[in-house]
């Protein structure tokens, strides 16, 4: 793969989603990150062109982010496809090809999710809180505050988003190459990476940060601690009840903006009452 | 409707983009389009506020597999809309988060029609391959087109209903309203806490 059709997928594969359907997911994208290698690879072979739009017009679905492992994989065996020289070999080669696209995708979507949507996303948003309190900036407090100067604003952001995309983008582009020069017994290189070891580290991370966290805005409410304000009082008792009822109701998978609403409406109503 | 509704909504169109359709840098999460909307107001404690609520609140529902999860970015734009128009931000995120579960539907019917239409365009693509270009072209068109119009209408309509409601709003309503949007980072953190528990493998 040359640096220019690593740049091309690379770059083509921030489009994936584009057409996300409910009946193929993310085949139009696929399509489109694909088309121009297959374009130059078949370019002596026209007749070729039909059937292998409709393979890759099939259902596909992974994790962005790690769906580079799959465009390289599936570029490299695309090569052995286009080079078969007879039938059977030909066969063996699109079992091998379908092989690919859908246990890999479900391979990477499982890693993608976890280490992306699950730890890094999170893990992030913390460092952001951080900074931020670091910076005076106190988010737990809903009266009104003095506004901070524009660059503290944005600092925490910047390096939120520069902690995802390092990495984020890192595998999208190190994905590509190491997919395409690995094979089967190396999983498409995906074994080059630690991803478990990767995953809970980053998970004992955020745990510290979330404790740390949750912490910190105890400590904020404390130390305005006063046994007869009424205020205070109230306020504790409300951040203890919504800990210990955000676990309940994390067992119960309902998901926490109907906790909001419900609170809201519960409020009101113990306000009138 | 005045210019900084217009601009947020555009803004936040585009920011939606980034969501599911296209790039998935996290221009679209509520850390970082939160304060970017604030920059339309100058308030950043409360761009920063809403940004940060939104993303606790949602933490956790992740984009596995088909789930969808409810939008940030809208959530944040209305919420900051109706804040720009006068409404307190404990009133406006109510309708914010209203507004993302609103569009969660919104957006579950585009998949739904992109799909009856699949066939149409895998036909057009079979018979010129390029033609692919263009099929992304009208996603991408089309999908900002359908959320610039619903949070144009959704926060037009809610600021609204707000501008109707606000003097009827009693004392003890806006202390339950606050009540509430006080725990919001509280039932956010405290969701996050199983999110990273260890297991080891």
């Amino acid at each position: 793969m040359t640096f220019t059709q690593q740049l091309g997928f690379f770059l083509r594969s921030f489009f994936l989603q584009t057409g996300w359907n409910y009946l193929k997911y993310q085949n139009l994208g696929l399509f489109f990150v694909m088309w121009p290698f297959l374009k130059r690879l078949y370019a002596t072979d026209p007749d070729a062109i039909p059937s292998v739009v409709t393979r890759y017009l099939s259902t596909f679905n992974t994790q962005p982010v790690m769906a580079s492992f799959c465009f390289g994989a599936l570029a490299r065996q695309e090569e052995f496809l286009a080079q078969a020289q007879n039938m059977a070999q030909f066969n063996e080669e699109f079992a091998e090809w379908n092989s690919i696209k859908r246990g890999l995708s479900i391979t990477t979507a499982s890693i993608g999710d976890r280490l992306f949507w699950g730890t890094l996303k999170p893990c992030t948003l913390l460092l952001a809180l951080f900074i931020w309190i670091l910076l005076k900036i106190n988010v737990f407090e809903i009266t009104p505050q003095p506004q901070p100067p524009l660059a503290y604003t944005f600092l925490a952001c910047i390096a939120a988003f520069v902690a995802f995309n390092t990495l984020a983008l890192f595998v999208k582009w190190r994905g590509l190459r190491i997919s395409y020069t690995a094979d089967e017994q190396a999983c498409f290189g995906l074994t080059q990476f630690d991803w478990n070891r990767t995953i809970y580290n980053a998970k004992k991370i955020g745990l510290v940060l979330v404790v740390g966290m949750i912490l910190f805005g105890m400590y904020n409410y404390l130390k305005a601690f006063n046994a007869t304000d009424l205020q205070f009082i109230t306020r504790a008792i409300i951040v203890l009840f919504f800990i210990c009822i955000s676990f309940v109701t994390q067992r119960l998978r309902i998901p926490n903006m109907y906790l909001y609403l419900l609170s809201a409406m519960i409020f009101n109503i113990v306000c009138y009452l | 409707m005045t210019i900084e509704l217009l601009l947020l909504c555009t803004l936040a169109a585009l920011l939606e983009l980034d969501t599911t359709y296209v790039f998935q840098l996290t221009f679209s999460r509520g850390l970082i389009a939160g304060p970017i909307f604030a920059c339309l107001s100058g308030d950043w404690v409360a761009g920063i506020q809403a940004g940060v609520f939104t993303e606790l609140l949602f933490a956790d529902v992740n984009p596995l597999g088909t789930i969808l999860p409810p939008s940030a970015v809208v959530c944040c734009a209305v919420s900051l809309g109706l804040h720009m128009g006068g409404t307190e931000m404990c009133l406006s995120f109510i309708w914010g988060v209203l507004g993302a579960l609103l569009f969660s539907f919104v957006e579950q019917h585009m998949r739904r029609v992109r799909a009856n239409l699949l066939g149409m365009w895998e036909n057009k693509i079979m018979q010129r391959p390029s033609y692919i270009k263009r099929v992304m072209l009208m996603e991408l068109s089309g999908s900002f087109l359908v959320t610039f119009v619903f949070l144009l209408l959704f926060t037009w309509g809610a600021g609204q209903i707000m501008l109707w409601l606000q003097p009827h709003i009693s004392v003890r309503a806006l202390f339950a309203c606050r009540f509430a949007y006080m725990a919001v980072p509280w039932i956010g953190l405290a969701s996050l806490l199983p999110e990273f528990r260890l297991k080891r493998r």
